[in-house]
């Protein structure tokens, strides 16, 4: 397993910025942790990734019948945005 | 007569007899809170004036008959990541620290149909992430045994309130041990239910896979009571299920088993000397005993630490500054989001994040993710031939004793490993409870933690009441008044 960690890429997918210190110390943590997963490394594992694990008793996730219930209304789904207008969410621009 | 130190179904009794109301009892649980909650910090909010109004409410069904049911009237604590309509799920974090939740939780709908009273909202680790509840960001909670220590976590508020005794039961959530490891550190039972049997939805999600609802209580029978109340099938979380228990045997019969990979280095001395008393106790009762290996288990730490922080970088993707919680203004959509993610994340979760972005991220996903799930299905293969041959396994619920506050807050790796014992059965879906066993020569709670296989959940509680009743651990925690 690669050990190689780029914390300036991983904080831009993960969509958080941080300061020096926070990439200095975080990158010093998940070092630490990423060197303890390698553990993970040596096991023979022979499961196929088709196979793997999702639910103790299910194999296949319920689905709801594609029908109409009640549900929020559009009020309440939108009380707790920090900006709307007329019923929508206000966000800046994408680009500058 | 001391309420507060009373069952529930003690306290039901004495509502139908009319020897006391549910208001008096409530009156006293928001006194206790009122002069535990500086020292401890269990609550994050409590509801006095909704719940002086259902306590009455409750006092007029108890005096025309007309109660519910067990859990009518009974003051529980709520664990500040379950949405109860119309009040704030802060999950202890800035990010949601004004969210009000506009819908209830399932588990809280049918409390609710129980007429059940909600002391308020209970502390925990941000986002349920953590086993001491000092990843809050609106403080840690205290220990009520001895102040100086941790309760655990990450559901480390709603078990120093039922030890305090500012609550008569809790709901927790238990991901890799958030319920049975502060149940334990506080001298309590902690319930974590089959996954799936109790309904996640309004449960904001840490890791979906793992994730459970359940029980802190201070006997086996009020865990079974609530448990009762808040578990069945649910359509509106994919992950419900619904199927029949399964009876495991029961008496002499039965075959316990000891894991031996958690009585091995990494455990205390203290703790394996309880799961020893345990044992003793069944010997002299005629269980079958034997040491069973599950090798898998000593690798459970690093599953857990590439499944869990994966899931969560998923499910955290959801606070983007745009629809709920805060929101730090950025020339642009990405740079709000950054900044956002940013001030509104504490730095245990920005950990958790950032690791699992790492193992789903191109070029990592097959070599960390998909390992780790791999070996998950292979660590529940292990335990499917263990329950061919055992009934019940028995390990402790924590390597140690509680710690004290501020011990392991600059060491990760240290504070996960504190979770070893529990981590297996959230991995493989298992039932699982952490009941106390006595106290350590700090005077702090230990326990023992009993797994069985999927869908044995009353056998569980029927097998781990019988050993409470041996055990007669009845001690209650001063320290915090002191």
């Amino acid at each position: 397993m690669s050990k190689k960690f780029d914390i300036t890429n991983i904080a831009k997918l993960a969509s958080i910025s941080l300061s020096d210190d926070e990439k200095e110390k975080l990158s010093n943590d998940l070092s630490v942790i990423i060197e303890h997963v390698q553990a993970l490394s040596d096991l023979e594992l022979d499961t196929n990734i088709e196979d793997v694990y999702i639910h103790p008793l299910e194999k296949v996730l319920a689905l709801d019948d594609d029908t109409e219930k009640p549900s929020l209304t559009h009020d309440e789904a939108m009380s707790n945005a920090p900006k709307v207008s007329d019923g929508k969410f206000i966000v800046p621009p994408s680009l500058e | 007569m001391e309420l507060l130190n009373l069952s529930i179904r003690e306290l039901n009794k004495l509502f139908i007899t009319k020897k006391t109301k549910p208001s008096e009892l409530y009156s006293e649980i928001f006194n206790r809170s009122a002069s535990s909650e500086a020292a401890l910090h269990a609550h994050l909010s409590l509801f006095e004036e909704t719940n002086l109004v259902k306590a009455k409410k409750s006092d007029e069904r108890f005096s025309k008959s007309e109660n519910v049911g067990l859990l009518d009237g009974i003051p529980l604590a709520i664990k500040d990541n379950i949405n109860i309509k119309d009040e704030k799920t802060t999950c202890s974090s800035k990010m949601l620290s004004n969210f009000v939740s506009p819908y209830n939780a399932t588990v809280i709908s049918k409390l609710d149909t129980e007429q059940t009273i909600y002391t308020g909202k209970t502390n925990l680790d941000e986002f349920a992430m953590g086993s001491s509840t000092e990843n809050s960001a609106f403080g840690l909670t205290r220990n009520p045994w001895n102040t100086d220590y941790v309760p655990g976590g990450s559901s480390g508020g709603s078990a120093a309130s039922v030890a305090s005794r500012s609550s008569i039961a809790a709901l927790g959530s238990d991901t890799g041990g958030s319920i049975r490891q502060p149940a334990s550190f506080c001298g309590l039972v902690g319930f974590k239910p089959t996954y799936g049997s109790v309904s996640r939805y309004g449960l904001v999600a840490f890791a979906s896979s793992l994730d459970q609802i359940g029980p802190i209580s201070k006997s086996v029978d009020d865990a079974r009571i609530v448990y009762s109340a808040i578990s069945g099938h649910d359509s509106l979380d994919s992950t419900s299920i619904n199927y029949e228990q399964i009876e495991l045997p029961f008496e002499k019969n039965a075959t316990i088993g000891i894991v031996k990979e958690l009585m091995e280095d990494g455990i205390s001395e203290e703790s394996k000397k309880e799961v020893e008393k345990v044992i003793d106790i069944l010997k002299l009762k005629g269980y079958n005993i034997k040491e069973v290996s599950l090798p898998l288990i000593k690798l459970s730490i690093s599953i857990y630490y590439l499944i869990a922080p994966a899931e969560c970088s998923a499910n955290l993707a959801r606070f983007d500054g745009v629809r709920y919680g805060l929101r730090v203004d950025g020339k642009t959509s990405y740079e709000m989001m950054e900044n956002t993610r940013a001030e509104g994340f504490g730095n245990e979760v920005k950990r958790r994040i950032l690791l699992g972005t790492y193992a789903l991220s191109a070029g990592y996903y097959d070599e960390y993710y998909g390992k780790a799930l791999r070996a998950r299905k292979k660590m529940v293969d292990e335990f499917s031939t263990i329950f061919k041959e055992c009934d019940y396994l028995i390990s402790p619920t924590t390597p140690t004793e509680a710690f004290k506050a501020g011990e392991k807050t600059n060491n990760p790796l240290e504070m996960y490993m504190s979770d070893l014992c529990t981590i297996p059965a959230n991995l493989a879906g298992l039932p699982a409870i952490s009941i106390p066993t006595g106290l350590s020569s700090n005077n702090l709670p230990l326990g023992v933690q009993i797994m069985s296989k999927p869908l044995t959940d009353n056998s569980l509680l029927d097998f781990s009441e019988m050993l409470e009743k041996e055990l007669e651990f009845y001690s209650t925690p001063e320290g915090w008044s002191k």
